[in-house]
This record gives C-alpha cells, sequence and structure tokens, in this order.
C-alpha cells in the first residue's frame, strides 16, 4: 500500500512532526484519488494552504465546524443524483468538530446511515485556535483552558461507544504508528455502503508539549499502555482488537508530555486504573 | 517546483475559491533548526572479526536469497571463509548486538553456508587487478602466510611461498582434525590461491634449505612460520618410548601415517591441541583420557570443542599434573600424578594450579601424548629483526625492524587464532603494497580501519580516496537501536553427526544449514548501523520529505521541505541516521 501514488504534497502548513499530516498521507492512499474531503474548521483547514493553493491531491471542500458529517451526506446525495456511486465522500474532522460541536450532525448521518466515511483525527484538542479543552481531553490534561494547577477533571468521552450504539455497520480506532493496520482499516471501511467511523488518534507535539520526533513512539506507546486500543466494530456490535498490547504503565507514556508534567503520582494511579478498566470492558465485548 | 500564483486582474480571480496549483513552492525547509541525514556507523560484528568480513553486508545478502554475492563480499577480505566457517571461533558472533538482545546471529555456521555453496556452484574471487613487477616472499604457508599471498596476488605482485613441510597450510592441514575441517574443503580454498599465479614451493625449511640472505630477489619479504615447537612436560622419563607430542601426533593422522597407540591413552592439557588430539584418538580406537592441571573455567581451548568431547564421552580429569612417567620393558606402562588446588591469579587472569603434597596416584596408560603447548621456533631469524619472548616484534603495520620484512600469524604478539593468523596476513599484504609502492601509510589507518580493535577493510583499502564513503568513527550498540521493530527469534541450530557414528570415523561433525535455515537465520541480523532501505523514514515523514530511488534507493532526503521534526531519526530501527545542527 506504502507504494501508492501520494495524494498528500509537501510544502503543507503543519507543524513538524504533526500526526494530522501522517494520518491523512496513509488515508489518501487507501482511499486513492476518487475520494472528495469535507474539511470543517480545524487545523487541516490550515494546513491543506491558502487559496488558490492545496496540499492535497484531492477536492476538499472547507465548511463550517459544526457541519462536517451534514455537508458530506449532502455532497454524497448530489453525488447520488448525478449517478455518481464510485466515489467516496469522507468528512475529515478534528476532536473538537467530533466530540463537541459536530456530534449533532454526525449523529444525524449515523441515524439515517448515509453513505460516507467520517474521519476524526483526534488530537485530544481544540489546537488550531490553540489547545483549548475539549471533550477528547484525557483526565488531567494540561490545555490553556485547563491550566496545570486546575487540570482537566473529567475523563475522555468514548466517541467509539457512541458510534456503535449507532449500530453503523463499520467503526474503527487507528493511529500513526500501525500505518498498516489504519490502511488496511481504511481499505476495509471503504468497500462497505452505509455510515463509517474512523478514530485517528493523532499525536500533536504543540499542544501536547512533547518533542516533535516523538510523534510516532508516543502513539506506539499510547496503544502499548492500552490507552488508545486498536478495534474494528462491525455492525455496532461484533468487537475485534487488533494488536495485542504490551501491557506497558501508563507512566512511561504520559512522561514523555509536557502536558502531564504536573501530574502526582496518585493521578498517575487514577489513569492506570480507569485505563485498566475501560480495557477490560472492551476485552469483554470482544470475548462476547 | 510550481511557482506562487497571481492574479492580476478581477477577471482572474475564480467565481468560487478553487484550486490552481499545489503547496511545493512552500519551501518549508526554511522552518528547520536541525537537519536529518543518512548516515551508516560501523556494526559491532565486523568490528569484532579480525578478518574484517562484510558481515552485516553478507546477511542482507543471505537474507535476498543472493548467497553467491554475499560470499564474493566474504571473500574479498579473507581467502578462508569455508575454513573460518568451521574452525573459527567467532568473535563476531560475542560482539553481535543480537547477543545481548536473545541469541547473538549464527554468523558463523551462515559463513559456512556460503562457502559451501560457492564451493557447489564452482564460483571462484575476483581476480587480480594491474600486474606489478615486484615479488613478494612468504615464508610458512599457514593461514598468515596464504591470506597474505591471496591478497598480493590479487594486488598484482609475483608472490612465492616457501614451505617447509610437504603440504600446504600449516596447522589447518596438519593440526586441526580432519572431522572439524575436511581436506577437500582445505584444498579448494588454497588452490583457489594458487590459481590467482601464487607459486609454492614445499619441502624447503628456512634456516636449513635456505636463509634470508637468499631471498635477495624479493623486495618484500613476510615470515609467516607458526608455533611448531612443542613443549616439553619436564618430568623424569620424559623420553620413554610411547610418549608424544600432541602436534606430532596429529601431523601424523593428518598426513595419513600409522599411529599405533595401545589401548588407554593419556592426554595431558587443556588447549585445542590437547582436545583435538583426544578426539582423534577416540576416533582411532583407542580411550582417550584427558588430564588439565587447572578446572575446566581456565581450561584454553574453545567451549563448543570441549562440549563435544564430552558429548562423545572423552572422560577430562581436572586439577591433576604429571609428575613422572613410569616405564615397563622400555615402553611406558603407568603415570604418576598429583592433584592440585586452585591457587591464586596468574598474570593472565587464571588461577594457578598448586600441588597438593602427598595425593600421589597412579594411571595405568600405553600412551602418553603431551599437548601443554607450542612455541615458536625463531632460530633462523637474524636478531636484528627484533625479537622478544619467542615472538618477532612488528609495528601497527606489522612490519619488522628490517626494511621490507614483514611478519604476521603466532610468531608475532597477537591471539593464536586463525582469524587473527588470517587478520595480520591482510595487514601485511596492504603494508606491502604501501611500503612498494612507496606510499604514505600515516593517514590510512582512519580511511580503512573498521572500529577500534584493529579491523582493516581490503574493500576500502583497494577503492579511490574519493569513491570511499565516509565512514563513521561510531560502533553501534543494542542501546542505540530502536527495539520496537525486533521481536525475540530463537537462533537457529546446525544440524550434527551423531555421537555413535562420529566415534568410530572422521567424518565431519557439524552438518551445514538448509537453505532456508541459512535465510532464516540471517534474516534476524538488526543490521546495526547500516541502512537496510526498510523504509520507515519514507513511511513515517510527515512531510513527504524523504524521496524514494527504486528498488535498491539509497532514499534521499528533500531538504527544500524536511521540517527537521526528527521523526525518521527517532524511527529509525539501526541508528542509520543522525540529527545535526543547522549551518546557516
Ligand atoms: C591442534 C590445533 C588446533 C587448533 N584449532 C584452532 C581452531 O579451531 N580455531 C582457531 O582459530 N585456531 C586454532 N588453532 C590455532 C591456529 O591453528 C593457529 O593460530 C594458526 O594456524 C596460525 O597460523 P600461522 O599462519 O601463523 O601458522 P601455522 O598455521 O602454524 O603455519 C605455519 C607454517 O609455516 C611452516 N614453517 C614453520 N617453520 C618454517 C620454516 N623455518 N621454513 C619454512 N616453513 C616453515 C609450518 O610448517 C607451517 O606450515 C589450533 C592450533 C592447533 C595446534
Ligand atoms: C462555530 C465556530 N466556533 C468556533 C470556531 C473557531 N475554531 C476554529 S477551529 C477550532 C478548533 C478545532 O478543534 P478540533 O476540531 O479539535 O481540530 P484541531 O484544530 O484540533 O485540529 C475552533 C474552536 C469556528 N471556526 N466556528
Ligand atoms: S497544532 Fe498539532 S495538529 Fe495542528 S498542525 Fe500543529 S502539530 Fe499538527
Ligand atoms: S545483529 Fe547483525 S549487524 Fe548487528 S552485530 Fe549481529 S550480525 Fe552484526
Ligand atoms: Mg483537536
Amino acid at each position: 500500500m506504502y507504494e501508492r501514488r501520494e495524494l498528500m504534497y509537501a510544502g503543507h502548513q503543519a507543524c513538524a512532526g504533526c500526526g494530522a499530516t501522517m494520518s491523512m498521507r496513509y488515508a489518501l492512499k487507501a482511499l486513492g484519488e476518487k475520494t472528495i474531503l469535507v474539511i470543517p474548521a480545524c487545523c487541516w483547514s490550515v494546513l491543506a494552504g491558502p487559496f488558490p493553493y492545496s496540499a492535497l491531491q484531492v477536492p476538499v471542500i472547507h465548511t463550517a465546524f459544526e457541519t462536517g458529517a451534514s455537508t458530506a451526506s449532502g455532497i454524497k446525495a448530489g453525488l447520488e443524483m448525478r449517478g455518481d456511486t464510485e466515489t467516496t465522500v469522507a468528512a475529515w474532522v478534528g476532536d473538537g468538530g467530533t466530540f463537541d460541536i459536530g456530534i449533532q450532525a454526525l449523529s444525524g448521518a449515523a441515524e439515517r446511515n448515509d453513505d460516507i466515511m467520517y474521519f476524526c483525527y483526534d488530537n485530544e484538542a481544540y489546537m488550531n485556535t490553540g489547545i483549548q479543552r475539549s471533550s477528547a481531553t484525557p483526565f488531567g490534561t494540561w490545555t490553556t483552558t485547563t491550566p496545570a494547577n486546575h487540570p482537566k477533571g473529567q475523563p475522555k468521552k468514548n466517541m467509539m461507544e457512541i458510534m456503535a450504539a449507532h449500530r453503523i455497520p463499520y467503526a474503527a480506532t487507528c493511529t500513526v504508528a500501525f500505518p498498516e493496520d489504519m490502511m488496511r482499516k481504511i481499505s476495509k471501511a471503504k468497500a462497505i455502503r452505509g455510515t463509517r467511523f474512523i478514530h485517528i488518534y493523532s499525536p500533536c507535539p504543540t499542544g501536547w508539549k512533547a518533542p516533535s520526533s516523538l510523534s510516532v513512539k508516543i502513539a506506539r506507546l499510547a496503544v502499548h499502555t492500552k490507552i488508545f486500543p486498536l478495534y474494528e466494530v462491525e455492525g455496532g456490535e461484533r468487537y475485534n482488537i487488533n494488536v495485542d498490547p504490551k501491557n506497558l504503565p501508563v507512566d512511561e507514556y504520559l512522561r514523555l508530555q509536557g502536558r502531564f508534567a504536573h501530574l502526582t503520582d496518585d493521578e498517575v494511579h487514577t489513569t492506570q486504573e480507569t485505563v485498566d478498566r475501560e480495557w477490560e470492558r472492551l476485552v469483554k465485548k470482544a470475548l462476547d | 517546483m510550481p511557482e506562487q500564483i497571481i492574479f492580476k486582474r478581477e477577471e482572474d480571480m475564480p467565481y468560487l475559491p478553487i484550486t490552481f496549483g499545489s503547496m511545493a513552492w512552500n519551501k518549508t525547509g526554511t522552518w528547520r533548526y536541525l537537519r536529518p541525514k543518512f548516515e551508516n556507523k560501523i556494526s559491532p560484528c565486523i568490528e569484532g572479526c579480525p578478518a574484517g568480513q562484510d558481515i552485516e553486508g553478507a546477511m542482507v545478502l543471505i537474507g535476498k536469497g543472493k548467497i553467491l554475492q554475499a560470499w564474493d563480499l566474504f571473500k574479498e577480505e579473507n581467502p578462508f571463509p569455508a575454513v573460518c566457517g568451521r574452525v573459527c571461533f567467532h568473535p563476531c558472533e560475542s560482539s553481535c548486538n543480537r547477543g545481548e538482545f536473545d541469541e547473538a546471529v549464527s554468523i558463523n555456521a551462515l559463513e559456512r553456508f556460503m562457502a559451501d555453496m560457492a564451493s557447489r556452484h564452482g564460483r571462484k574471487p575476483l581476480g587480480k587487478r594491474e600486474k606489478r613487477k615486484e615479488k613478494a616472499a612468504i615464508v610458512g604457508s599457514g593461514p598468515a602466510g596464504l591470506t597474505c599471498a591471496y591478497h598480493l596476488a590479487r594486488l598484482g605482485y609475483g608472490v612465492t611461498v616457501f614451505e617447509a613441510l610437504p603440504v600446504l597450510g600449516g596447522m589447518l592441514r596438519v593440526g586441526i582434525p580432519e572431522y572439524r575441517l575436511p581436506k577437500k574443503v582445505l584444498e579448494e580454498e588454497i588452490d583457489q590461491i594458487l590459481e590467482l599465479g601464487v607459486k609454492a614451493e614445499v619441502n624447503v625449511r628456512l634456516g636449513k634449505d635456505f636463509l634470508m640472505n637468499d631471498l635477495k630477489e624479493y623486495q618484500a619479504i613476510f615470515l609467516a612460520m607458526g608455533n611448531h615447537q612443542s613443549k616439553s612436560l619436564g618430568i623424569p622419563g620424559e623420553d620413554t618410548q610411547g610418549i608424544m607430542s600432541g602436534l606430532e601426533f596429529l601431523k601424523n593422522v593428518n598426513l595419513g601415517k600409522a599411529v599405533a597407540l595401545g589401548k588407554r591413552v593419556a592426554v595431558i592439557g587443556g588447549g585445542n591441541t590437547a582436545i583435538d588430539a583426544a578426539r582423534s584418538v577416540l576416533r582411532l580406537g583407542s580411550k582417550p583420557f584427558i588430564l588439565y592441571r587447572r578446572t575446566r573455567e581456565e581450561m584454553p581451548a574453545f567451549l563448543g570443542e570441549i562440549l563435544e568431547a564430552e558429548e562423545e564421552g572423552i572422560e577430562i580429569s581436572y586439577l591433576v599434573s604429571p609428575v613422572r612417567v613410569i616405564a615397563e620393558n622400555g615402553k611406558v606402562s603407568r603415570l604418576e600424578c598429583l592433584k592440585n588446588r586452585l591457587g591464586p591469579a596468574d598474570e593472565d587472569g587464571r588461577r594457578r594450579p598448586v600441588e597438593i603434597k602427598g595425593s600421589n596416584f597412579f594411571l595405568e596408560v600405553d600412551q602418553v601424548i603431551a599437548a601443554i603447548g607450542e612455541e615458536a621456533d625463531l632460530s633462523p631469524l637474524p636478531k636484528k629483526l627484533g625479537l622478544k619472548e619467542n615472538a618477532v616484534l612488528t609495528d601497527e603495520r606489522g612490519a619488522t625492524r628490517q626494511k621490507g620484512v614483514f611478519a604476521g600469524g603466532d610468531i608475532i604478539q597477537q591471539p593464536r587464532t586463525v582469524v587473527h593468523a588470517i587478520g595480520s596476513g591482510k595487514r601485511a599484504a596492504i603494508f606491502i603494497d604501501c611500503f612498494l609502492k612507496k606510499k604514505k601509510w600515516e593517514g590510512l589507518f582512519e580511511a580503512i580501519r573498521i572500529g577500534e580493535q584493529g579491523t582493516l577493510s581490503m574493500k576500502r583499502y583497494l577503492q579511490a580516496e574519493n569513491e570511499r564513503a565516509s565512514l563513521s568513527s561510531k560502533t553501534v550498540r543494542l542501546k542505540d537501536l530502536n527495539l520496537d521493530y525486533f521481536d525475540y527469534k530463537k537462533r537457529k541450530k546446525m544440524p550434527k553427526t551423531q555421537v555413535a557414528k562420529r566415534v568410530g570415523s572422521f567424518e565431519e561433525v557439524n552438518q551445514g544449514y538448509a537453505e532456508e535455515t541459512a535465510v532464516a537465520e540471517a534474516k534476524r541480523c538488526f543490521n546495526c548501523g547500516v541502512c537496510n532501505l526498510c523504509d520507515n523514514c519514507y513511511i513515517y515523514c510527515p512531510d513527504v520529505a524523504i524521496l524514494k530511488q527504486g528498488e535498491d534507493g539509497p532514499n534521499v532526503i528533500d531538504y527544500d521541505h524536511c521540517k527537521g521534526c526528527g521523526i525518521c531519526v527517532e524511527e529509525c530501527p539501526r541508528d542509520a541516521m543522525v540529527m545535526e545542527e543547522e549551518r546557516r
């Protein structure tokens, strides 16, 4: 799959080491040229470049923050009217645009089972506007709206379960440290009809206060500490875990990132407990 | 590179904001303050191989099924891969990073596999370069002498080897037994050296049949006479009939002479000679037992050999010293021995045996083989060469104090092994070439040395200065690797002939790898410090700034767009990239 044509070009505007751009590159390799992207307000609105340029070699429609899914549904309907059943319509949305402001449009599309792909590249905060917390931001995280002396007190929302509850045909998690797994899942999703949800964990060195060189390493640790397990859900109920985590302590992951530097041992412990509990729940579903 | 697009008039503007060009004009490389760079480093195995073979390179080739090309790489440095693949004590494997991770790559077995494959295909080493008029004489045809001959011949010189024995090969031919190194295998590699035009005169001994002064027609001389004098036991009764040195015994067996042994044979000593002698005795139908004055810990023989001897049921008694040979009818019948305990350590760090008074006991024996060490016979050499403690003194080039006279192998101060002998033969060839061409050699070491242990590369020596890739001085260690990319995998074992079959014959003990096993084993190699085009850099680059150039690479970096994030360097499994500060 790697040898497929590059549909994302150099010259884009992302920070050095940006996971969101790696995610885009793999996704487009898997999706191919016959793809239309819908990008609501987020980092990627800027990364692609200003008018009249684009770093992406597929058509892109920039749209309002809360309208990723609804714009995609509309474009799909338009294409169908014109007899085009082949082109993939994909919403490419940040975590703020998915977990928070865009959840209504997404839920609507999923409930109708509109024939779209929906990608959430998750950097766990509103990065484009300067690192504000979102409901995807994990417990204990520093952001500009949750400062170190008052870090985020709530855990990350479980978006995959919300999507599974819609009983859509396919939902999957993936991340940049496992590009083959990512491209396999996206190719598989592409061949399915209906609403398909792909949750991509995308490290952000700038917002996470981490060295740019560690983006892949951090993503790999997220999987091996069970913080971000890689799995797929078919029909909203058939769970399948794709990568066996090495079961490393969460501290190995947390200590690489400045956004967690203030955490006390107790808070690290709480994180570990939450992670273990969530993992057990997931394993139970996968065994069902 | 597409230019920036400028709309000169309002009419040029589209009705809707649509795309007219890519972002490639945006040279994000200007954001960079650190710069990634491909930089191959030294694999510890190559540094650890005194013959300087490109092990890492060969592992890549074997992994791709290119076995004969891998052999070519080895043969560039060493004329004896088939020999080394059988008898070398493989210091490369002790240096292998994989050893610290799970188990070292089985480099030695793979070396043998390549050589056996090359032999089946009748593959020959690359021939000589330009012909030169100068001639070199080599005294002694062991691995040191023949390696020097091989490289000098390939450099174009006329070479004559003078050998005291009727056969070529030194200890490889008359010391190491057939079951470890079949004569056929050795002869094939020696023939390849002779085919390069090397002349050999046998049955001529320096000091007896000719003198150093008789070699005036040669512009350079390499001395490699090895250690062929056995040390004596120094106990009463030593010259009784039925007492023989280990070397004499092995020489006779290896030359196909009949040796009468009797039933019970005591072999005295703990080195390779003792083990080889005992195992040969067993194969001749007698019952050997080894007497060693210290414990197994201190035994100088290679561990693998000791284990195989034990497998074959050879009894080894430790902490025993013979003190007297007792004869009956003029022939040895009993050996009086003493028990020892271990005392404080010697200069070499091994604990010294101390005799226990009154612990005398007697052993019934029909034959005693004394294998307590060999030394050099330097009597034919003039003092002015520089001799010390039974060794010829040499400088870092292998040169003696006499102009144009070089020395190597067991007669110089270095470990007494086949691969060290080979390394010293190659080194002498390089510096004889410099000497004959009157080339400056100071500074050359930096260019052709691989790592810090004295290993030299013939390949680099033969390259012109401008085609020599710059070589990092850093040897890659396990901590430098990104272990997330490597999984535990067991080392593959070589099959062995069954013990029952071994005991009655001189059939080779170790049987080589099958091709499938060899390829799988070579793929265990981490390729420490050397880019093997795994493409991690290309795959992970967020800026599509690593460019591939076809199947065989190398990958290149698009510095116009690389932002210097450093992911490629971090994710390179084998430390083949570095990050440098950007010079502006
Ligand atoms: C029994 C035995 C087993 C060994 N097993 C191993 C092993 O498994 N692995 C390993 O790495 N090492 C082993 N060694 C050590 C290894 O064989 C030597 O280190 C190596 O052969 C030294 O090479 P060389 O070229 O210096 O000398 P040699 O191999 O000893 O060759 C010297 C040659 O010079 C000739 N010569 C001597 N004097 C004269 C003269 N005056 N004029 C002309 N010719 C002369 C000799 O006849 C001989 O052929 C073993 C040694 C012995 C004795
Ligand atoms: C209705 C509306 N509110 C606020 C904004 C400002 N805004 C633009 S991008 C952004 C944050 C996007 O966050 P996320 O979706 O997580 O994407 P990221 O920037 O992190 O990639 C915000 C708040 C907007 N464009 N529209
Ligand atoms: S802020 Fe983060 S997500 Fe946005 S471009 Fe920079 S690294 Fe990428
Ligand atoms: S893993 Fe390969 S390159 Fe590294 S030391 Fe071992 S044999 Fe050499
Ligand atoms: Mg975000």
